[in-house]
């Protein structure tokens, strides 16, 4: 099977000024390689601080990196084909009622997506915004709806409807779990698990939430301070983390 | 002796259209030295519950209880001066996002020393600022903060939630206060600073024997540390009892859905196979179901759960379901 997402050696430091005429580099990521293939999970787990955010942003192309390469389906990516690419990651932030623009109605900012990224004409893309709401079983009038209207579950509907209703091959969720209450989320991650099953979507899983990773996530790496320390199956580092610390941080949690 | 007795308290809101009832009825009891934990989704009315405890809820909000004893006396029925002298001496709380409750124009030092009172400092009075800084530090190495130095002089927005977190804990404690009360406290943390404070707080309950009521969404860690467990749904007390009996053998169809839900709690459970989980969300207050709250979603509600079920006790283990989950029916 050939490999959705290919990250090799990738680096990515910061410039910070240290008085009027020097700078310091901080290093937010620091030769990472990784790969995720179609229709699997790969959980990035990390404190604040050991560069998970740096590493989404420069999947997404948000960021430059200084070195390494990102390859997408075996081409590199690179920034201007943004377009291009842009079909096939996508990414949901951590708070869906933040991230949604409040004045604009869901069937709008659904056809925006259409609209901006493809050339269907607006029949077409009707028809597309409707089969993406079933799939994530909304209703058609929702469509109608301000996101105020919804309740926090189908608020994080709305914003994987948004995500998916181009058809992307693979999906970054940034902390996107953690905020939702126990019985919403165990909704969330059935019908996240659903849509795996039935479209082959890959998931990179950002999160702290380690429980949770250990019952969805295919891969695991654990980064700190812009380093990988561990990689691989997740049972595997769950059993027999090499480092120090990811072992306290797989036993913080399942002790 | 039962440090808070909590019956029947209701807190309701007056609106335009008519009176909203956030919290139903519900039953608190703490003993001293114990931890209970209360659970439930957001919007469930677990805050409320603590803001009433403390009396911090702004008028427009209702409260009402048959009983509301702290240690024996009746608190809402006392005169507004004196409710906040007994309040403020024996009742902490600690709140969810600590960077935001701390006072972002103040450094450490002044607000840690802001928070214990005069008759904890024994010396004369020209030594007391003197004894209020030792006694600062000393409150810092309590909660784990070795590097009181550089912590002491920062301010709020230069540290770290989980240090700030900490010293909201330092600020709590300061007064040695019976019951500290935790709402949400490690939500904007990570795991392994999660596991320090629930230690921490574990810790303060075995030494000194305060009592811990712990508010959480998170059940598995709730579970953990805690002696009993209250679970809340929509303002109504579903059920009560000692936290290892209810994990076993839950009686209330949402504390069952909320312990099969959670992967831990299932041990045979293989990875990525779908997660229990009730359909539908909680109902916003505008609309709330009458009788039984959880009827809408519930998969075993019948005619008889339009009506409001009573709290029904079986040993020391209350819940309120017409139906309640037995052993034999669910096997």
């Amino acid at each position: 099977m050939s490999m959705l997402l290919d990250v090799r050696h990738l680096s990515k430091s910061y410039r910070k000024s240290a008085g009027w005429f020097r700078y310091r580099h901080v290093h937010a990521l620091d030769n990472i390689s990784f790969s995720l293939q179609q229709g699997k999970t790969l959980a990035i787990v990390g404190e604040t601080g050991s560069g998970k955010s740096t590493l989404a942003k420069l999947l997404v192309g948000i960021e430059k990196p200084d070195h390494g390469h990102i390859l997408l389906d075996g081409t590199e990516v690179q920034l201007r084909h943004y377009r291009q690419y842009n079909h096939m990651v996508r990414f949901i932030f951590q708070d869906a009622s933040k991230s949604l623009n409040p004045q604009q109605k869901i069937g709008q900012m659904l056809d925006d997506v259409l609209r901006f990224n493809t050339r269907m004409d607006s029949q077409q893309r009707m028809h597309k915004i409707h089969q993406t709401l079933k799939q994530l079983g909304l209703l058609n009038e929702h469509s109608d709806y301000y996101p105020h209207m919804f309740s926090g579950g189908q608020l994080q509907r709305v914003a994987l409807a948004r995500a998916l209703i181009l058809d992307p091959k693979l999906l970054i969720l940034d902390e996107a779990l953690t905020a939702l209450d126990p019985s919403l989320r165990a909704q969330i991650v059935n019908l996240l698990l659903e849509l795996q099953q039935k479209t082959g979507l890959a998931y990179l899983l950002i999160t702290n939430h380690l429980r949770l990773v250990k019952h969805i996530a295919d891969d695991l790496l654990v980064l700190h301070q812009g380093k990988a320390l561990d990689y691989g199956n997740t049972a595997h580092v769950f059993k027999h983390a090499e480092h120090d610390y990811s072992r306290k941080l797989i036993n913080s949690a399942i002790a | 002796m039962l440090l808070l007795d909590i019956k029947n308290l209701t807190i309701e809101l007056n609106t335009p259209d008519g009176l909203i009832r956030a919290v139903d009825r519900v039953n608190l009891s703490l003993r001293e030295g114990e931890t209970r934990g209360l659970v439930g989704e957001s919007g469930s009315g677990k805050s409320l519950v603590a803001k009433a405890i403390v009396g911090v809820l702004n008028k427009r909000w209702q409260i009402s209880a048959d009983r509301f004893n702290w240690r024996g006396q009746d608190i809402l029925t006392l005169p507004y001066e004196q409710q906040r002298r007994v309040i403020g001496r024996d009742i902490a709380m600690i709140y969810q996002e600590p960077s935001r409750s701390l006072d972002p124009t103040a450094a450490i030092l002044e607000q840690l020393e802001e928070a214990i009172p005069d008759h904890l400092l024994e010396g004369p009075w020209w030594k007391r600022s003197y004894l209020r800084r030792r006694k600062a530090i000393g409150l810092l190495h309590k909660v784990g903060i070795r590097d009181h130095q550089s912590v002491l002089q920062s301010y709020p927005y230069q540290l770290s939630e989980g240090v700030c977190q900490k010293i909201m804990i330092a600020m709590a404690i300061a007064k040695n206060p019976k019951l500290l009360i935790a709402d949400e406290p490690t939500t904007a943390l990570e795991s392994t600073t999660q596991a320090q404070l629930f230690r921490l707080l574990a810790s303060f309950n075995q030494l000194k024997g305060m009592s811990v009521l712990l508010i959480s969404h998170e059940l598995e860690s709730i579970a953990r540390y805690t002696q009993s467990l209250s679970v809340l749904y929509c303002g109504q007390l579903v059920e009560a009892g000692e936290t290892a009996a209810i994990i076993k053998q839950p009686f209330h169809p949402y504390t069952h859905a909320l312990i099969k839900s959670v992967p831990e709690f299932q041990p045979n459970l293989q990875p990525k196979t779908p997660l229990y989980a009730l359909p539908g969300s909680i109902p916003v207050l505008q609309h709330l179901p009458i009788g039984c709250r959880l009827g809408p979603r519930c998969p075993n509600a019948r005619k008889e759960c339009v009506k409001t079920p009573t709290l029904e006790r079986l040993q020391n283990h209350f819940y309120s379901c017409h139906f309640p989950l037995t052993g034999t029916k669910e096997s």
